[in-house]
């Protein structure tokens, strides 16, 4: 028995006995098997050294120079994944991914609009093999349509969406944001339609293809600003930290080499709690902050004397202090507070994981927490091509021999 | 659009603002049968927050609320009152699903925490989405969107080094907690044959510190990479990485791959700033003499417009990209069927964005509006509950429904 089969007994994850082919690579296309994996379902990640997913070369690098088998990144969002490597430039590599996909529940892939397609791997060559099968093609900007073949990346999406032009102090320009935010849209919303058109596969024993955008995926987050659109005709510019109904709402300066922390406040009930909690300051009092409404008028001399309040105090003092009066703060945490917060840890955020080739390593976890199948991670990210045999050879019924041959010729590889 | 996939699926949602709606919609869109209830006689707070058509306040009306409840039944219920948690407990009982963000410590108190209502309908499945989670030092810690991206992950990196860090342009976290309540609610009625019902317990604030930011956090613990607010810039990638300013607005510029950097020195006319020994390395470039080479850059964007540039990074494939002002998103020809003309009476008709996929197997029909307040209590409380038609009159005057 693997380690595999022996984990999915204790614990099934809620998917257990689904199975998925992951063409997905980088972060976009990745995600949505990590989420699957995690949640139970043999998600068997097709690779090939031909060309390797880059994240297994990106950074972090650890070591002197870039090593496929050692990259955090890459480990944390393929662990749970069994690899199987097969250069789908090789034709006979292609009928091996049709034999998989036949056996398979759910086909997931990023590459550009019309890879698939010109590879024989389309979803009607697939639906040929398997007739109920899901397919989810994850892209940048859809597969038709014309943007389909812009070179777009993470930030691109923040900027074609709409999601960046709010982003930034009053008055001055969008600073874009530095997260993949569009990859893990996009990567979300698959996961939503793959595990929706599974629930309507079993009861109609229709399959589906699903094309997710991670531009469409980001601009149905945008709520208010495209409502603020349609409804009054304004765009929305660079406002800061800013929300219509609340004041003081913003991140506040504290004790400590670059330390914030965030308030926000909504209701008079609220701004009396803070009040109190600051033990009454003078200025409090003052006619322009005596209702919300007036809070809101004169926003930014309430910023700096609330400034001058958290100024001298410590971020997480400030945090207990004004959640025991029920008012909202949190700190600004930095990456390392973040792994190391007492609440994420008492949570379970991260795991310390064992991965072959790196060693001791921590992992985040999806957090779906279902009270009898929770998300977990299953088994540490896959080695390249660490599964051939297993799934080759178990699953396609290959022999010891045509496998060597096949990895002889490259076409496994 | 909305598509069947999850057609006579029953889900109850009580939710406000974003999250749990948000959820809500994702189930409504793909099919599911959503009551959605809310406080009588001022509803929820989205109803509040607008925006409005021409600026004129009406909880009828308000933009956010329009758009995360269409495809939803709407009813009232007064949960403070015996009554409205039994309508509660009823409905919950005929439900697959429940899905909410009023905070645990309130369903407990009110007897419409997961344990109570499972009593009587074990295949239940429950999401609750709270701030900080079911279990921690935390959970009973309120939050709004800035302390969620505070703690999150989000406002680290985000602004001036000697200025204040920064949150989203708008509220945004709920919407990852939404994703994530209404996958989990999916999976756990795939798995409800073996596994029975469930209690899902989604935190909004690590839908940011796990998912979103988590490989983030890793890098500090390989690289002890500090994240710095750097403006619009961001350290330890090769230049161009950054949004520029050009004729008509901001552009983004990127060339991750050096052959796009090339080109866009060629098509630039391979300028003679371009030729120096100390930009040989791009990332040199990025983290030492950026600001200086914006402006080289700038000179050349400043006689093209968002669209011509648009167009010269399609011909060239090259990754430029508009920052588009949200009119410029709604007039995108490649979004054309996203956005789904919804009528109502009091509004018009208004294009909301439908489900964020395409399904071109799937049959898609045209969405339902967002309930009026207390619009459905007659058909799902008379016709499912049984109630009578005086009853619901006496529900009203006592300030039930």
């Amino acid at each position: 028995m693997t380690t595999t089969e022996n984990d999915m007994r204790t614990n099934p994850g809620v998917l257990s006995g689904y199975r998925v082919l992951d063409f997905g690579w980088v972060l976009a296309g990745a995600l949505p098997g990590m989420v699957l994996a995690d949640m139970g379902a043999e998600v068997i990640k097709v690779e090939t050294r031909q060309r390797l997913d880059y994240m297994r070369m990106g950074r972090p690098i650890v070591g002197d120079q870039p090593d496929p088998e050692q990259n955090p990144m890459f480990h944390n969002v393929n662990r749970g994944k069994l690899s199987v490597t097969l250069n789908i430039a090789e034709p006979e590599a292609v009928e091996l991914a049709k034999g998989l996909a036949s056996r398979c529940d759910v086909v997931i892939e990023n590459f550009s609009p019309g890879v698939m397609d010109r590879l024989g791997l389309g979803y009607e060559a697939l639906r040929g093999v398997k007739p109920d099968i899901i397919m989810a093609s994850i892209s940048s900007t859809g597969q038709e349509g014309p943007l389909r073949d812009l070179r777009a990346y993470a930030p691109s999406i923040g900027s074609l969406s709409g999601l960046d032009s709010t982003m930034g102090y009053e008055g001055g320009g969008p600073l874009g944001l530095k997260h993949a935010f569009g990859d893990i849209c996009g990567a979300l919303h698959a996961v939503f339609a793959i595990s929706s058109a599974l629930f309507h596969r079993n009861r109609t024993g229709q399959g589906q293809y699903i094309d997710v955008s991670m531009l469409r995926a980001t601009v149905v987050t945008q709520g208010v600003g495209l409502m603020e659109q349609a409804l009054t005709g304004r765009s929305l510019q660079p406002r800061g930290n800013h929300d219509p109904t609340m004041a003081p709402y913003g991140n506040y300066p504290c004790a400590g080499e670059d330390k914030w922390v965030s308030i926000a406040v909504k209701s008079e009930e609220e701004w009396e709690s803070l009040v109190r909690a600051m033990a009454s300051p003078a200025w409090a009092a003052d006619d322009r902050f005596t209702s919300q409404f007036r809070r809101q008028r004169h926003r930014r001399e309430l910023d700096a004397l609330l400034s001058r309040w958290t100024a001298q105090k410590d971020a997480e003092a400030v945090t207990e202090l004004l959640q025991s009066h029920g008012v909202a703060a949190a700190p600004v945490l930095g990456a390392e507070e973040r792994l190391f917060h007492p609440h994420f840890m008492e949570r379970g955020l991260y795991s310390d994981t064992e991965h072959p080739a790196l060693g001791a390593e921590p992992v985040f976890n999806l957090m779906w927490n279902l009270s009898k199948s929770p998300s977990r991670v299953r088994r540490h990210a896959p080695l390249l091509g660490e599964h051939n045999r297993e799934v080759l050879c178990g699953h396609l019924g290959l022999s010891e021999e045509r496998l060597a041959e096949l990895e002889e010729r490259r076409v496994v590889y | 659009m909305t598509y069947p996939l999850l057609s006579g699926l029953r889900v109850l949602e009580i939710g406000s603002m974003i999250s749990a709606p948000y959820c809500g919609k994702l189930l409504a869109d793909a099919g599911a049968s959503v009551v959605k209830v809310e406080p009588p006689g001022a509803g929820e707070e989205a109803r509040r927050y607008g925006p409005w058509p021409d600026d004129v306040p009406h909880p009828e009306r308000s933009g956010l609320y329009l758009y995360l409840n269409s495809n939803k039944a709407g009813i009232t219920a007064n949960l403070e009152t015996p009554t409205g948690r039994s309508i509660m407990r009823r409905l919950a009982a005929k439900s697959d699903a429940v899905v909410h963000n009023v905070p645990p410590a309130d369903m407990e108190r009110l007897g419409l925490d997961y344990d109570a209502l499972s009593a009587e309908h074990p295949g239940l499945v429950m999401a609750s989405i709270s701030p900080w989670g079911l279990s921690g030092p935390w959970r009973d810690y309120k939050a709004y969107d800035i302390n969620l991206a505070a703690a999150g992950g989000i406002c680290e990196g985000l602004g001036e080094a000697d200025r204040e860090p920064l949150t989203f342009g708008t509220p945004e976290v709920g919407y990852f907690a939404g994703m994530a309540a209404a996958s989990s609610i999916v999976m756990a009625l795939l798995g409800r044959d073996t596994h029975g019902g469930q209690h899902i317990d989604i935190a909004e604030a690590e839908t940011m510190a796990g998912l979103y930011n988590g490989p983030e956090a890793l890098m500090a613990v390989y690289e002890w990479r500090v994240t710095r607010r750097t403006g619009h810039h961001a350290l330890d990638f090769p230049y161009p990485n950054c949004i520029l300013r050009c004729k008509d607005g901001h552009i983004f510029v990127g060339s991750p791959e050096g052959r796009q950097w090339r080109r866009l020195l060629e098509i630039m006319g391979n300028p003679e700033w371009s030729q120096e020994q100390r930009f040989r390395n791009r990332t040199a470039m990025n983290n030492l003499y950026a600001d200086e080479v914006d402006g080289y850059v700038e000179a050349w964007l400043a006689d093209y417009t968002k669209a011509e540039l648009l167009e010269i990074a399609l011909e060239n494939r090259i990754p430029l990209a508009p920052v588009r002002t949200y009119e410029e998103v709604r007039s995108d020809p490649s979004l054309e069927d996203l956005f789904v003309v919804i009528e109502r009476d009091d509004t018009g008709p208004v294009a909301y964005p439908g489900a964020p996929y395409r399904l071109p197997e799937a049959e898609a029909s045209a969405p339902k509006p967002a309930p009026t307040l207390g619009q459905h209590n007659r058909a799902v409380l008379c016709d499912e509950l049984g109630y009578t038609g005086a009853d619901l009159v006496k529900l009203y005057q006592i300030g039930i429904i």
